[in-house]
């Protein structure tokens, strides 16, 4: 039987749970004060009975069930000309699991059309067991909680502990990914640094992992060219577009635009914060990338890439300006207003007392924002990798191509390898180092924006 | 003794107010061209890609399937992989993103990990997309063995990532609700949990859901982390369900922008205008939900 169906059936015997527990609780009902709990309660209380126990039934199956007919099959007289090698057995079986579940398919391998019968025979008597397992769960659930239906029974609090379990369980779901994110990463670079040492990792120059083999292969892991490519691209390119623009924006808008042009310019300004950033990869490769080649065969280089640092660079800054716009906006707004009117009491003008009042008081915030703009920016991906091109270079060329720690990330994982190779494994060690550094630059800037508050409030 | 004439009035003073004025012109000239560059590029990125792509929007490429020839191609194939995938998204992250807010603003106790666990969710809403798309591989794919380029292993992802937002969102909804609901339930009898689910949830609704939609706008849009469980295949028929190989309108778009066919540039700037329509209708939504249900307190 199938999993959607056999969901379907659970569900609605919760449901049919539901209905005969409230029925059985307003029964019960001889006047006021006579239930403990509402007959709804009840209902849930039999619903949870029945759902929960043959739920935890079929998670637990659907984790057996594939070993207990992988056994059933090789146990059955056609496995026995199967080859011992488990890698030729594995394909075979595969192919064989194919055949069994589309008949239409072509068998690649004849073994394989002996073992469909025997596959179909398993996989039918396993699924029936295991909704047997499952009706006889859900059944002895519903009766244990049928018969505490009982006038003083306290359903409710019953019920309201499953949903606290409930809450509690999804806010620690937030703390399980960032486990997993750290234990991943952590256990898979473990794994690279045993093939390569940590030094040559975070301090080499030279990054060619397509071509390294043998002892030699740990100096094909710099990763310093990644670094500098992304800081480049990243915190310099991008953010010498982002925040003269993104702080001009800001004050214009909060200090100069009247209130109706504000309402229409904050949102388009938004906008460009909503665009996907494939989008604006398209655009950079498709549009800027080449006006930044007619610009750099202008200024007399020879044969200048499509793919540019700058290129990708100026577009990552624009994706940023809304964001440093509007964490400039927060930082300016929170400065007292008292300090804003002395100033223009004593005669200074508006830009004056933006500059030498407001934008000082506002420092502390406009920095976080930046820090956080940059944390954003060095872990963007699809720009540059529709972009900024695969070479690692170390130069401070801006129309040179140059290469980020996210487009390496995407090139070694994209393809098929297999998945222990130093290869695909240095993926995760310069995921490491990206979601370190991001992290670290989220902590700083909040604990910033923290202390920037309150003090002014 | 006479007095000089008034400072007010030297030639030097006029000379200096002159020239900050000029300042102030300059600097309010220079704010308002910032702004305008900003909105210009905007305005140049979205009149490039109607050029392009408007021609290329017809029937058949709204119901075709991606294809190796640039007049046969269509999004429908893509459009299906991301409504499955953005459905298991919501699915996971909706129920868990609201279910964690009322946790976290209602009932958690002041202790050391309830502190962990409100650090985690802001790290993570700071984290990059392609850190998610690390994560998806490692533990759905090569630890839980589930079938790679599927909208199910995608659709997961994306929930991680997207239930930071909600829960965020859904906290701020949630401490906008005055206390006098609260207080007004639970004196006539109501359980906290009553009080919470019947009355103080349903007002908090409107501002979970433009949260929700908004992290769902930017789920849509997310290339990264899925080019990263390999839903970058080549699939010339919509997927039928989600555990079969399937595409998302971002990664067509990828896709379709590395042809070397030039006849492709219509394709793909078609199909970002589908997508940015979707987004914009998305974000139009949210904010009409945000000014029509938004009650202030």
């Amino acid at each position: 039987m199938s999993p959607n169906i056999l969901l379907l059936v659970l569900l609605a015997l919760g449901a049919l749970g539901w209905f005969a527990g409230r029925a059985k609780a307003r029964a019960l009902y001889t006047g006021k004060g006579s239930l403990h709990s509402l007959p709804s309660h009840h209902g849930w209380h039999l619903a949870l009975w029945i759902l929960v126990p043959a739920l935890a039934g079929w998670l637990i199956w659907s984790a057996v069930e594939p070993g207990l007919v992988h056994t059933a099959i090789m146990a059955s007289p056609a496995a026995a000309s199967l080859p011992a090698m488990d890698m030729e057995r594995d394909a075979i079986l595969s192919e064989a699991f194919q055949l069994a579940s589309d008949p239409s398919a072509a068998a690649f391998n004849p073994a394989a059309e002996g073992l469909v019968e025997p596959i179909r025979a398993a996989t039918m008597k396993f699924s029936l067991i295991g909704a047997a397992l499952l009706a006889l769960l859900a059944f002895a659930g519903g009766g244990f909680g049928y018969t505490r239906i009982k006038a003083d029974f306290p359903a409710r609090t019953r019920v309201e502990r499953a949903v606290m379990a409930a809450l509690l369980a999804a806010s620690l779901m937030a703390i399980l990914t960032t486990i997993g994110i750290i234990a991943s990463l952590v256990f898979e670079t473990g794994l690279f640094f045993s093939h390569v040492s940590p030094l040559d990792f975070l301090t080499g120059l030279h990054w060619s992992p397509q071509d390294g083999s043998g002892p030699e292969v740990s100096k094909t892991y710099g990763a310093v060219p990644l670094f500098w490519g992304t800081i480049f691209i990243g915190a310099i390119i991008a953010m010498i577009v982002a925040i003269p623009l993104g702080l001009m924006s800001a004050i214009f808008l909060t200090q100069y635009a009247s209130a109706r042009v504000r309402t229409w310019m904050k949102p388009m300004l938004e906008i460009l914060a909503g665009i996907p950033t494939v989008v604006y990869g398209y655009f950079a490769a498709l549009t800027v990338a080449p006006m930044v080649r007619d610009l750099a065969e202008k200024l007399g280089m020879e044969n200048p890439s499509t793919e540019s640092a700058l290129a990708a660079g100026l577009v990552m800054g624009i994706m940023i300006i809304p964001f440093v716009s509007s964490m400039a906006d927060d930082s300016i707004a929170a400065v007292p207003s008292a300090m804003r009117d002395g100033s223009l009491a004593m005669g200074a003008t508006k830009s004056e007392t933006i500059k030498k009042v407001l934008v000082p008081a506002a420092l502390p915030g406009i920095v976080a924002g930046v820090m956080l703009a940059i944390s954003r920016a060095i872990g963007e991906t699809m720009i540059v990798v529709m972009a900024a091109g695969a070479a690692a270079n170390l130069s401070a060329n801006p129309f040179a191509s140059m290469t980020t720690v996210t487009y390496q990330i995407v090139q070694l994982l994209t393809g098929d390898q297999e998945f222990d190779s130093a290869k695909t494994l240095s993926a995760f060690a310069l995921g490491l180092v990206l979601f370190v550094v991001t992290l670290v630059l989220n902590i700083i800037a909040l604990r910033v924006v923290k202390r920037f508050r309150e003090a002014y409030e | 003794m006479s007095n000089p004439p008034s400072v007010w009035q030297s030639p030097a003073m006029a000379a200096r107010l002159k020239g900050r004025y000029a300042a102030e012109r300059r600097f309010r000239a220079l704010g308002f061209a910032a702004i305008a560059l900003s909105l210009a590029f905007l305005a140049f990125l979205l009149v490039t890609m109607l050029a392009n792509g408007i021609g290329g929007i017809d029937w058949a490429f709204l119901t075709g399937s991606d294809s190796t020839e640039a007049a046969n191609a269509g999004i429908w194939g893509a459009f299906k992989g991301s409504l499955l995938t953005m459905g298991v998204t919501l699915a996971l992250s909706f129920p868990m993103g609201v279910l964690a807010a009322v946790y976290l603003e209602e009932f958690a106790p002041r202790s050391r990990w309830v502190d962990w666990v409100e650090v985690s969710i802001n790290n993570l809403a700071a984290v990059p997309s392609i850190i998610f798309g690390l994560l998806g591989l490692a533990v759905f794919i090569n630890f839980m063995g589930m079938p790679r380029s599927a909208p199910l292993v995608g659709g997961m992802t994306l929930a991680l990532m997207t239930m930071p937002v909600i829960v965020i969102a859904g906290r701020n909804a949630i401490k906008a609700v005055p206390p006098s609901i609260r207080d007004a339930a639970l004196a006539v009898g109501a359980s906290p949990v009553q009080a919470v689910f019947h009355h103080v949830l349903p007002l908090a609704l409107p501002g979970i859901l433009t949260g929700t939609i908004i992290g769902m706008a930017r789920a849509l849009g997310e290339t990264a982390p899925l080019l990263m469980i390999g839903m970058r295949a080549f699939v010339s028929t919509p997927p039928g369900s989600i555990t079969d190989p399937s595409s998302v309108l971002p990664m067509q778009i990828f896709l379709w922008s590395d042809e070397v066919d030039s006849a492709f540039v219509q394709n793909t700037s078609a199909a970002i205008l589908v997508l940015l329509a979707f987004l914009i209708t998305m974000n139009g939504i949210a904010i009409y939900l945000r000014n029509k249900f938004e009650t202030r307190w």
